[in-house]
């Protein structure tokens, strides 16, 4: 990179507000997930105004721009793949109103998941979206990736609780597209923004929906001496008509792993565990847990524990929302895969990823939402070792391939970002992804934003050789 | 019939057979749209099909409109042309349903009301009661971009549509999301189908997420004497730890529509209504009825009643028909879409019914979900009104804008359609919007001029 860019973005954002050595790259060139990509510069703006100008360096400098919030994201969607500017949002941080009376928040892309369900709670009021990431992980990214979490089987994922974007295009054009209100007459461009990874716009604005905090909850924890009893009890409970606000599983090994770490209580002899929530009016509240605990029984849950208060309750999400940090513990690495399948088909998928596991010498820990049947298989390797590090991607791509065919698909939550491009044709045809080029195109005519991601790259980066399932043999709906 | 349209019925014959070819103009009067008939419509029996007649009407550059229950088609502008109907009603199957899932993947030309009972058979609903339930279809509604007053607890068809497989004005079979209830694969091109009134593609089959029917419901009417304390019990009830399914406020106007016409005669009159529905476990719906009563005693309600289920169904059943209602009064009905932020409401409300008043027109008024305000002005079915009508409307869209609401006119005489857009004037995002049009359908035969922006 030319080194008179690098002067034009210190002229624009001060000096304080680049990082262009290189081992401030070398930290930029990781995000949560198993994919490196190193920038050539960061550069960290203030206001709306600087996002337009470093665009505009940007397009007379013939270089990329990747937007980054808190890089905790785990398909390398903020990586520079092809190098070039990462527009990293951390300092546009400002919760700029929280209109309560309206339910809405105004906010800089930058802040904070967690923060502004701080800010807004003295109003009774949440951001509904909580990916285990929260802590960390900003709004602009949640945007970027349409990210869920837990509590996101009753809420919804984070493009049920956007209203409103402000867009700078990457010709340095401001958009707003949607608003306040609860819709906007023409085409749904705040839908379809959402979760397009970066490649469509940097997003320097976002109105949220905020949602009143429940009055009641009650966390619940079901311990099983066979997984197929927990996957089991997962479907009745839909069956029953109960839809809990979450409804997490851990495996066996998985839970040993969280347990030496967090010591939530999880039984180490057992087999699996659920845990699963409930919100809403006090009623209604008692009433389901009543009948989650007895269909839990009837599928022969050795024990249903309740958290008797919210310390309780903190520990046993802990051990859920920690449990990545603590097999980080146990393992070197870990690759943690996200891939979704139709709840009914829980046990044979899970009997199927032991059989990879197996077929490629790999330990593989399950942990997931499982009302909504998005698994979160993760794969330990060293990655001092290349084989190993081979073998894991090969088994995550036998998994990713194992959903699509049970029906689902190739990622809930966490994006396709650089990781699963390649595998994008296990899902779409040629025919599918051309709209989508062309989609992005209308936004981002010459890839100037966040290169290679989502879409395979041409023929020219490696021709994918998989071929999509036909829509008719890819399960039922 | 001309040479040119004897060729052309013959060529359409041969895309879906001559017995799903309609051409004889009393038969085509049903397809029309503001006006405009076509010259022939069509009944496809696949998507194989639908892509065939859009490949051979983008080289012929023969303008279509996709149809389902043509009950909302009085949408939008006039089209700029109209050659052929594309009758969506042969693909109206259930593809497939998998009740422990929660999952549904059915044809567009289904009508609502028949899914409706498949799901009820297993003890399951799909929040999309939208009007003309009898003959709407699913991917009518979903292209109209209707709502349901579930809306409260549910949201539209954004919140719960998991995936569409479509064709392109290209002919382009092509499909988007997925068939599970969580997916972020690819870009979400099936959110840009939702309310396009088809101007983008035609969705050969929608994915759906489906709910369990609660335990049992009760529907609870606050009467007000006037519309802000109707709505300081609204701010009440979303202050509160309540979850009711259902709040939709009603004017008397629409509360004397309802009553007349929709055969709710039960309700109160010449009042401002709050209709609350609750759901779930009788001790639920007793905490509700309980909590109401002693909230809206506090916003000063003249009365509160808990209705039984007959009136319940009934009313509902106004609330989801609010438009048809309207329509049946006359047929200058006026019909407009505010989307605006609960703080507006009261004053927007009032201001609406004063110019109503001052051109002598008579008005309903009903606010959906506290999200969007629906505004039925309804002069008497004669040409003399227009002007009346026309500069009520005006002042109501100026209205709006000013106050931070965003309106739209869902119905509305043609003259007046030819007089002001019905529209909102396009913004800063209408040069994307262009070019997403070029991209699905380029050589604009889809619904052409119907859509915001002469999309």
């Amino acid at each position: 990179m030319q080194r008179s860019i690098i002067h034009e973005l210190e002229k624009l954002v001060g000096k304080s507000g680049v990082l262009s050595s290189a081992e401030d790259l070398l930290l930029y060139e990781y995000d949560g997930s198993v994919e490196e990509a190193r920038p050539d510069v960061i550069v960290f703006p203030r206001r709306k105004q600087d996002v337009v100008e470093i665009v505009k360096l940007a397009n007379r400098y013939d270089v990329s721009i990747v937007g980054r919030g808190a890089g905790t994201g785990l398909s390398g969607g903020a990586l520079a793949r092809q190098g070039g500017i990462v527009l990293a949002f951390s300092r546009m941080n400002h919760i700029l109103e929280i209109d309560a009376e309206n339910q809405r928040a105004v906010v800089e892309p930058g802040v904070v998941n967690l923060d502004l369900s701080r800010a807004a709670e003295k109003y009774g009021l949440y951001f509904a979206p909580d990916p285990s990431s929260q802590k960390s992980c900003t709004i602009g990214g949640n945007v970027s990736e349409n990210s869920g979490g837990p509590h996101t089987l009753a809420y919804g994922v984070t493009s049920n609780h956007v209203t409103g974007l402000e867009l700078v295009l990457p010709d340095g054009e401001v958009v707003q597209v949607g608003g306040r209100t609860m819709e906007t007459p023409g085409y749904d461009l705040t839908g379809l923004v959402i979760g397009s990874e970066g490649t469509f716009a940097l997003v320097t604005e976002i109105t949220v929906r905020l949602l009143r905090l429940s009055e009641d909850v009650r966390t619940l924890l079901a311990i099983y001496d066979s997984l197929e009893d927990a996957t089991d009890s997962v479907v009745d409970i839909t069956a029953h008509g109960i839809i809990p606000a979450a409804c997490e599983m851990l495996d066996g090994w998985t839970l040993r792993a969280v347990e030496a770490y967090v010591h939530a209580g999880f039984p180490l002899d057992s087999a699996a565990v659920l845990l699963m929530e409930v919100e809403g009016v006090r009623e209604s509240v008692e009433a389901q847990a009543a009948e989650i605990i007895e269909v839990c029984g009837r599928h022969h849950a050795r024990e249903v524990r309740r958290a008797r208060d919210a310390r309780e309750r903190a520990l046993l999400w802990k051990g859920r929302k920690e449990a990545f940090g603590a097999v980080g513990r146990v393992s070197p690495s870990y690759y943690v895969l996200d891939g979704v399948i139709p709840r009914t088909k829980l046990t044979p998928t899970l009997l199927r990823i032991e059989e990879i596991a197996k077929r490629y010498s790999l330990v593989i820990g399950n942990i997931f939402h499982a009302g909504d049947g998005n698994l979160h298989p993760l794969i330990l390797f060293d990655h001092r070792d290349p084989d190993q590090f081979r073998r894991a991607r090969a088994a995550g791509s036998d998994i990713m391939q194992l959903c699509v065919e049970m029906g689902g698909t190739l990622t809930g939550e966490h994006g396709v970002g650089m990781e699963k491009n390649e595998l994008m044709p296990l899902m779409f045809n040629e025919g599918d992804l051309d709209l989508m080029r062309k989609v992005r195109a209308a936004f981002n005519p010459v890839g100037r934003l966040n290169p290679g991601k989502v879409l395979p790259l041409g023929k020219g980066c490696g021709e994918t050789r998989l071929q999509p399932f036909p829509v008719s043999a890819s399960g039922n709906a | 019939m001309s040479q040119v349209a004897v060729s052309l019925g013959s060529r359409l014959g041969d895309l879906v057979g001559t017995g799903h070819v309609v051409s004889d103009p009393t038969s085509l009067a049903v397809y029309e749209v503001d006006g405009r008939c076509p010259s022939a419509a069509l009944l496809p029996g696949s998507a194989a099909e639908i892509a065939e007649i859009l490949r051979f009407a983008s080289a012929e550059h023969l303008a279509v409109i996709p149809v389902g229950g043509k009950t909302h088609l009085h949408i939008g502008m006039p089209p700029q042309r109209y050659i052929l109907a594309l009758d969506l009603s042969r693909l109206n199957r259930i593809l497939a349903y998998e009740p422990r899932d929660l999952t549904l993947g059915v044809e567009p030309g289904m009508a609502c009301a028949d899914l409706d009972r498949s799901l009820r058979e297993k003890g399951q609903f799909l929040p999309l009661s939208a009007p003309f339930a009898k003959r709407a279809t699913l991917g009518g509604i979903v292209a109209a971009g209707s709502d349901s007053p579930l809306r409260y607890a549910h949201g539209t068809a954004r919140d719960f549509l998991l995936g569409v497989e479509f064709v392109t004005g290209e002919g382009v079979v092509s499909k988007s999301g997925g068939r599970v209830v969580k997916n972020v694969t690819g870009y979400d091109l099936h959110k840009l189908l939702i309310g396009s009134l088809g101007t983008l593609a035609v969705i050969t089959r929608l994915n759906l997420r489906t709910f369990p029917l609660p335990p049992s419901q009760r529907m609870f009417v606050a009467a007000f004497a006037d519309s802000s304390s109707a709505f300081a019990f609204c701010r009440a009830i979303s202050k509160s730890q309540l979850q009711p399914r259902v709040v939709d406020v009603l004017d008397g106007g629409a509360a004397g529509l309802f009553a007349g016409r929709g055969g709710a005669g039960f309700l109160p009159r010449d009042s401002s209504l709050v209709v609350v529905e609750a759901a779930g476990h009788e001790a639920v719906l007793e905490r509700h009825a309980r909590d109401l009563a002693a909230m809206s005693r506090e916003a000063h309600a003249v009365e509160f009643i808990a209705l039984d289920d007959a009136q319940r169904e009934q009313l509902f059943g106004c609330l989801c028909e609010f438009s048809p209602i309207a329509f049946s009064t006359t047929s200058a009905a006026t019909f407009f879409r505010i989307a605006a932020l609960t703080s507006t409401m009261p004053t927007l409300l009032l201001k609406a019914q004063k110019l109503a008043e001052r051109h002598a027109l008579d008005c309903a008024i009903l606010v959906r979900a506290l999200g969007v305000v629906y505004v039925a002005l309804l002069p008497p079915p004669s040409s003399k009104s227009y002007p009346a009508l026309l500069g009520c409307s005006r002042e109501l869209l100026n209205l709006c804008v000013a106050s931070g609401a965003i309106p739209m006119i869902e119905r509305c005489p043609l003259e007046l359609k030819n007089m002001l857009s019905v529209w909102p004037p396009a913004g800063t995002e209408q040069e994307i919007a262009t070019r997403l049009k070029g991209v699905f359908d380029p050589q604009n035969i889809l619904s052409p001029g119907r859509f915001r922006g002469c999309i």
